[in-house]
């Protein structure tokens, strides 16, 4: 059976920042509800139901902060319920909001959330409590320095240098300078990239996501609803997800499960999506994409994950053809990505929003000009979860 | 909706106890999947997509569905987390199969027990400013609702205390090596006083237990043939703001809501619901009560009479918590989902030796958070809508 379509008729998103003292956790997730509400032109009284977007609330120092939530969202005795799957929780919450559409239980959905990483402290030490208490907690093992391991790997494998790694922060500083709400907006080089301070081997400072504060806020509704009222809209055409084991020595060594360098299971949730979605040549189907990539390294394997290089070969089709910026073939992370921006809890939420926002025409001075369809993705866990999306005008 | 794909349960099972000493969580939880997916008659390649719901703040980890991920079968699939509440788990695993996309979902939950101090880790949940120096933890926000109950019924207690009685006689019946606590009347009221009104003989000690669910299409279960189901007549779930200062504690708007939902979608009549079981929520006897009057199966004030002429008991006209609730086996953060389990195998049939004989339709209601925040039902009936209607 055919899924009915599920419509984006509103999006909100912070301006993002490595400190929001002015608003507390339910304010901010207020401010990105207001202007998605705005966006939207409904009212939070026609909303049905709330899925709310909060990964680990250790970063927030709330237990079940979600709870704190409900009246941000105008929730209080409506549906609501919060998703987690860690920095992938943004666009699973959207894949939940349309399950509730596409199940027909509602006609319009907010998805909201809003994280504090930047005023956590520091968010490495409570994201080593993710893994196991026995077996690998007591290494030193963070979201850096895992994804430091699988650059290793990607390099070993495929050839990747730390200039490449550095063309991706170019790139991405260079899209997130013409997008307002990007936290890290500064114009770099390769040769600062690769003079920033070395924080797990190969990944520098600049290769590094920033700790950012903001919210993100969309509004869902069902094809009957858009049409019958009128309203402009852009499509999920697509969904899917995908994981991978828990343990990150199932990646590595003989007889590993999933190849550390590579994004397989991500490559599992985009094909489950592009099926979905009809699209059988992401090449010369997808217009744009906003792949979650915390780390420069990454960028590279979501980009072959998304069918849009051969494996190991996107390192040398930036290097030699530009093939991943505006104005080139498939422009990934116009926005600037979670390289220049990750409030965790919203940050995939904003990856589709960003996507959203570009076959919508609405991108502004990161618009990618013409773009019809657009894939989203994000990655949760120890690079355990992924999620995507496709979209369309 | 009359086209929309049914959704039934087709399998279950509850796994507990667990000796931490001996089995890992990540065991457990591969034991009760396993046992779920038997008792659903399939393997897990049948299984399209998993919904967990665990709590970061019990298990001790950050984001809690990781260490599930390997044992309920979700490397390769589609799982998704719920931690809000486990209720909320199914109903997103009913969504997802009856949005047509998914065929069939593995639906699990879990409360470890192996955290220093629960009470302490439920404070965490309260705001950092206002209320988290209070004393404030699930128990005390249900001990304030209590008080609020007490305060609108006069001669509630003696309720409470009858509605603990009916329960551990129940759970005496379904799970007697889980229903270990005092029994009888003059014990429960006159046990240790925990919170004002709730002694500890009111309620029952915070236990471990893993609960899965197999959920599936119509088209997928007519396919399989000889499926003992229990369909999904109706699904609503709804909150209550978070700050109980600005609740009426005695009140519970969201589940009225949440039944309304469920009602409406399953063709109940709202005005007077009629069912062959009830299986709601009873961290204490009196959220029972409030669960009772928010499902529309009796108003507060029939509450004590109720009671006494044991109304909920398994021969009574609304028998309730024939499994004997949670106030005789409290696997805390699971039992919405525990509830859930139990009215839908009262619906197949295959609810042991507590099974109701003749069982068409059940409604389960499971609750969350402080003093009930989170209000889901569940409407089941032996038959899909279509048959039915």
């Amino acid at each position: 059976m055919k899924a009915p379509r599920v419509g984006i008729i509103g999006i909100g998103q912070s301006q993002f920042k490595a400190r929001r003292s002015d608003a507390n956790y339910p304010e901010l997730v207020r401010e990105a509800v207001t202007l998605a509400m705005g966006d939207s032109g409904r009212s939070l009284d026609e909303i049905e139901a709330v899925v709310y977007s909060l990964a680990p609330d250790a970063l927030l120092g709330i237990g079940n902060a979600e709870r704190l939530g409900v009246d941000a969202v105008g929730a209080r005795n409506k549906r609501f319920m919060r998703i987690n799957t860690g920095g992938s929780t943004g666009i699973s919450s959207l894949a939940a909001a349309h399950s509730h559409i596409a199940a027909g239980a509602c006609e319009l959905v907010l998805v909201a959330g809003a994280d504090k990483v930047g005023e956590c402290g520091d968010s490495q030490t409570i994201l080593n409590k993710i893994w196991d208490p026995t077996y690998e907690r007591s290494l030193p093992l963070g979201t850096i320095t895992m994804l430091a391991m699988s650059a290793i790997r990607y390099m070993h494998k495929y050839g990747m240098t730390q200039e490449d790694m550095a063309r991706i922060v170019v790139k991405n500083r260079a899209h997130a300078a013409l997008n307002p709400n990007a936290h890290l907006r500064a114009p770099t080089s390769i040769d600062e990239v690769m003079h920033s301070r070395m924080i797990a081997w190969p990944i520098k400072l600049f290769d590094a996501c920033p700790q950012s504060s903001g919210g993100c806020a969309m509004v869902l509704a069902s094809e009957d609803y858009i049409r019958r009222n009128g309203l402009e809209a852009v499509w999920i055409t697509g969904v899917g997800h995908s994981s991978e084991s828990y343990y990150i020595g199932d990646r590595m060594g003989i007889g590993y499960s999933a190849d550390h360098a590579d994004a397989q299971a991500l490559g599992e949730a985009c094909s489950r999506a592009y099926k979905m979605a009809g699209v059988t040549d992401p090449v010369r189907q997808i217009d744009t994409a906003e792949l979650y990539s915390p780390f420069s390294n990454t960028e590279f394997h979501a980009i072959e994950a998304a069918g849009l290089a051969p494996l190991g070969q996107s390192p040398r089709m930036l290097r030699e053809e530009g093939c991943f910026q505006i104005g080139g073939r498939n422009p990934v992370n116009p926005s600037g990505g979670v390289l220049c921006a990750n409030a965790i809890a919203v940050t995939a939420m904003v990856r589709v929003a960003e996507a959203a926002l570009q076959v919508w025409g609405r991108a502004g001075a990161h618009q990618v000009k013409g773009a019809q369809r657009a894939i989203a993705s994000g990655n949760g866990g120890d690079h355990q979860f992924f999620g995507a999306m496709v979209v369309e005008a | 909706m009359g086209s929309r794909t049914e959704v039934g349960v087709i399998g279950s099972a509850v796994f507990a106890p667990r000796d931490p000493g001996r089995m890992s969580l990540e065991e457990a939880l591969h034991a009760v999947t396993k046992h779920a997916l038997h008792d659903a008659g399939i393997g897990i390649d049948d299984i399209d997509g998993i919904v967990v719901a665990a709590n970061d703040q019990l298990d001790g980890r950050a984001i809690s569905i990781m260490a599930a991920s390997g044992s309920v079968g979700g490397v390769g699939r589609d799982i998704l987390s719920t931690p809000s509440g486990s209720e909320h788990a199914f109903v997103l695993a009913s969504l997802r199969v009856r949005s047509g996309m998914y065929r069939t979902q593995l639906v699990v939950s879990w409360s470890p027990l192996e955290v220093d101090s629960i009470s302490e880790t439920q404070r965490l949940s309260n705001d950092p400013y206002y209320h988290r120096a209070l004393p404030l933890d699930d128990l005390s926000s249900h001990a304030l609702q209590a008080n609020a109950l007490e305060a609108k019924v006069p001669g509630l207690r003696a309720a409470a205390v009858q509605v603990t009685v009916t329960n551990r006689r129940h759970g005496a019946l379904a799970y007697p090596e889980y229903a270990p606590a005092p029994r009888e009347a003059v014990l429960i009221a006159g046990g240790k006083m925990l919170r004002w009104p709730i002694t500890d003989a009111m309620v029952s000690q915070p236990a471990f237990a893993a609960v899965a669910l197999v959920l599936a299409s119509d088209e997928w279960i007519s396919g399989r043939g000889n499926c003992k189901t229990a369909w999904v007549h109706g699904l609503g779930w709804a909150t209550e703001t978070a700050y109980l200062g600005d609740r009426d504690l005695s009140r519970l708007p969201s589940l009225q809501a949440a039944a309304a939902q469920a009602y409406q979608e399953a063709g109940v009549d709202a005005q007077a619901p009629k069912f062959d079981l009830a299986e709601v929520a009873d961290a204490t006897p009196y959220q029972e009560l409030v669960a009772l009057e928010g499902l529309g199966l009796c108003p507060r004030a029939q509450w004590v009479d109720a009671a006494q002429r044991d109304a909920f008991g398994r021969d009574g006209p609304t028998p309730t918590n024939l499994s004997g609730g949670a106030l005789s086996f409290n696997p805390v953060f699971c039992t919405g989902l525990m509830r859930i389990a139990e009215a839908a195998n009262q619906t197949r049939g295959c609810a042991g030796a507590h099974q109701l004989p003749g069982v068409k339709t059940a409604v389960a209601h499971g609750a969350s958070g402080f003093a009930m925040q989170y209000n889901t039902v569940v409407v089941f009936g032996q038959h899909s809508r279509e048959t039915t209607q």
